[in-house]
């Protein structure tokens, strides 16, 4: 484990890295499991003591690194300490997590408590993978997608519709500067030259499922390119045909979801959203620029705080807004009238993938009898099935991309 | 094909304006539109196009008083002898449904009052001259008589897409109270009554004005005034009800037409407290009403 600044404070048994404590004659690779828990639970104890005495720690920084480092054998349980392992629930950890990763940081006295699941707590999201540095460009990775990728993996970019918009204007760039090598076919290899760019991207952040469908959509196409077209009129045919994809399934069809959306919402209603949304944001406008008299409730969580710019926007187009993060949210949902949430994609039975605190937004809309209402367009349908949050997800921005400091 | 389309829809508005009730009518009107853009056309002309059209919609039109026979049909199935049924108002389906089953089956019925229209009272004439054994019982003695009734049977004004139920006031209630006693609850609904209507709430309805449920406050009266208002509605009851001849000597006070214009006449059931829709396109769940509804417009 990379040390932060308090690892000072160690037990008397030893930094917890695998060299052989003071206290054990034999490596901590020759114990067994149950020897090995018994130093981890010691040492945990005597950490909780030191950092009881010298008050609680702050989080450490350089989380990541914490999580892959190998304790000297892949098969030892992490040994955590105390304020790792608190701190590793309350990480902007999971960008689509259950809700138990938004626990705030929890007193000394609940994580002693909470020792026996604490190694779990690390180990409760290592199935995502590791966080990786966005790698230097292997091979013929065309300027363009290298800044998409840089983009995605620091957040600069982020919501369904706007990465998939993003990808798409940088593959017409990269179909623009295409040269069909002789003895190919563009039909055929244009696919394979895009194939690690699409690699890169992936390598950055997780695709999401509308970047996954444009990408089928324009594989789709360029398969179906006329074989006798001269290249330009080739390359400007797939041009156009992804301007078309932009324009028909998503800018038109939230102009459609503008419009019935907007009907839903009547004079003297309190609207609750939750972070931001790109078609809840226009829904709203829209709402408003027809006349209607409503109010918004903007719920917003750490660390994206996409909500305040959503408010910034709304209030600018004289939309009178409240803002609140989301454990406020069981004060204000006995006055809301409607629920209105976007959505990343929508699976085959129904359930909704979105921003990581939806389901609870709509858990107690539930409670409170509120209707919620989903926004989204047709082109993020996902033939995929997930009963859990918990099983695919993806990690999301580690907290030493941020400050400490509260800040925007 | 545009122009046409507008000229129906300017006919649909025209017709729903005159209606009290618009719900069934809106329903109907935009099942013919759809019908009408949605049908494949081989003819060559718009002279041909426009016979057949209107062939179609006749046909359709004679095809929709079959429909009440179907759905009796599927609803006889589920009524056993000696069964208590429990309705609501006055539903010409439920009626054609409840006859004839009386054909073949010992049935009894309860059937609302349905205030303020009292709609109830029209059925409870069509059973009893019938011979079906029938009682009249108050709105709000719905829940008393729940455990005494085998299922609920229900008309409908439309069917939502949801899969939820626009129907005579006191429908809802009704759902819940059946909800909560285990009974079942059929709705029966002719295939033109399904409707795009997507209501998040009861308030939700184009039905639904302001002055519904509206609370002003109220300027205080002398007391005189107040007893010659109250005579007056005593007056009105006590007429209508030995038109409707049933004879009270007990003063009853009624609501004024101005109490009763801030009520609702329609209200909506969730689709989870329906067991069952009957119509003539088969025995549908709630869920599939939507399904039904998606095929149908989504051409």
């Amino acid at each position: 484990m990379a040390p932060g600044p308090m690892l000072d404070v160690h037990p008397p048994a030893g930094p917890p890295n695998g060299e052989p404590s003071t206290g054990q004659q034999k490596s901590q690779k020759a114990m067994t499991k149950a020897e090995r828990r018994e130093l981890q639970e010691k040492q945990r104890a005597a950490k909780a003591a030191k950092a009881a005495a010298n008050g609680a720690p702050g989080k450490p920084s350089g989380k990541p690194k914490d999580q892959g480092a190998p304790q000297g054998g892949a098969a030892k349980p992490k040994p955590s300490r105390a304020s790792d392992a608190q701190a590793r629930p309350t990480l902007p950890a999971a960008t689509r997590a259950t809700e138990k990763a938004k626990a705030g940081q929890a007193s000394m006295a609940v994580d002693t408590a909470a020792k026996g699941t604490q190694a779990r707590g690390l180990l409760i999201f290592s199935h995502f993978g590791l966080p990786k540095p966005v790698s230097a460009a292997k091979g013929d990775i065309h300027p363009a997608i290298a800044r998409l990728a840089l983009q995605f993996s620091t957040f600069k970019i982020t919501g369904a519709n706007a990465r998939c918009i993003a990808t798409l204007t940088a593959f017409k760039t990269i179909i623009q500067d295409y040269v069909t090598p002789p003895n190919h076919t563009l039909s055929r290899h244009l696919m394979t030259y895009l194939s690690p760019q699409i690699s890169h991207l992936v390598a950055a952040r997780p695709m999401s499922v509308t970047m996954g469908n444009a990408i089928r959509q324009l594989k789709l196409d360029i398969s179906g390119t006329d074989f006798d077209l001269p290249e330009q009129d080739a390359k400007d045919a797939l041009c156009r045909k992804i301007d078309t994809y932009i324009r028909e399934r998503i800018i038109i069809a939230d102009q459609v979801i503008q419009e019935t959306a907007s009907n839903k919402i009547k004079d003297g209603d309190v609207i609750l959203t939750y972070a931001r949304s790109s078609v809840v944001e226009k829904v709203l406008l829209e709402a408003h620029a027809s006349g209607r008299n409503f109010s918004v409730i903007v719920v917003d969580s750490r660390p994206m705080l996409e909500g305040k710019r959503l408010v910034a926007v709304l209030s600018e187009a004289g939309i009178q807004c409240t803002y609140l993060l989301l454990p406020a949210l069981g004060a204000v949902m006995s006055e809301v009238s409607t629920v209105f949430v976007g959505a990343h994609s929508i699976h085959t039975n129904g359930a909704v993938y979105s921003r990581a605190g939806t389901a609870l937004v709509a858990m107690m809309a539930k409670r409170h009898s509120v209707p919620v209402v989903v926004c989204c367009e047709t082109y993020k349908f996902s033939e995929s099935i997930q009963l859990d949050s918990f099983t695919k997800n993806e990690l999301g921005q580690s907290l030493s991309a941020y400050s400490l400091l509260p800040s925007d | 094909m545009f122009e046409l389309v507008q000229a129906l829809n300017d006919g649909a508005e025209e017709l729903k304006r005159r209606s009290p009730n618009p719900i069934s009518l809106n329903a109907g009107c935009e099942l013919f539109i759809a019908f009408v853009t949605l049908f494949p056309h081989e003819s060559d002309n718009f002279a041909e196009l426009k016979k057949e059209l209107e062939q179609q919609g006749r046909k359709y039109a004679a095809e929709a008083i079959s429909f009440r026979d179907k759905i009796a049909e599927l609803t006889l199935g589920f009524i056993k002898d000696d069964s208590v049924i429990l309705t609501h108002s006055y539903s010409r389906v439920v009626l054609k449904a409840l006859l004839h089953a009386h054909k073949t089956k010992r049935i009894s019925v309860y059937v609302t009052e349905s205030r303020p229209r009292g709609l109830g009272l029209k059925t409870y004439e069509a059973l009893t001259a019938a011979g079906i054994p029938c009682t009249v019982v108050l709105d709000s003695a719905v829940a008393y008589v729940m455990d005494r009734v085998d299922f609920v049977l229900v008309g409908s004004e439309a069917v939502v897409e949801s899969g939820g139920l626009i129907n005579y006031v006191g429908s809802n209630q009704m759902a819940i109270v059946a909800k909560a006693a285990n009974k079942p609850f059929y709705a029966l609904a002719e295939s033109y009554k399904f409707h795009r209507l997507f209501p998040l709430s009861q308030y939700d309805l184009p039905t639904h004005n302001p002055n519904i449920l509206s609370l002003t406050t109220p300027i205080a009266r002398s007391a005189g005034q107040d007893a010659a208002s109250s005579d007056a509605a005593q007056e009105a009851t006590a007429t209508s009800q030995t038109s409707r001849g049933i004879s009270s000597s007990v003063t009853e006070r009624a609501m004024t037409q101005e109490q009763i214009a801030k009520n609702p006449g329609v209200d909506y059931t969730r689709p989870d407290l329906i067991s069952l829709v009957f119509s003539d396109v088969g025995i549908l769940t709630p869920e599939g009403v939507s399904q039904y509804l998606v095929g149908m417009f989504a051409g």
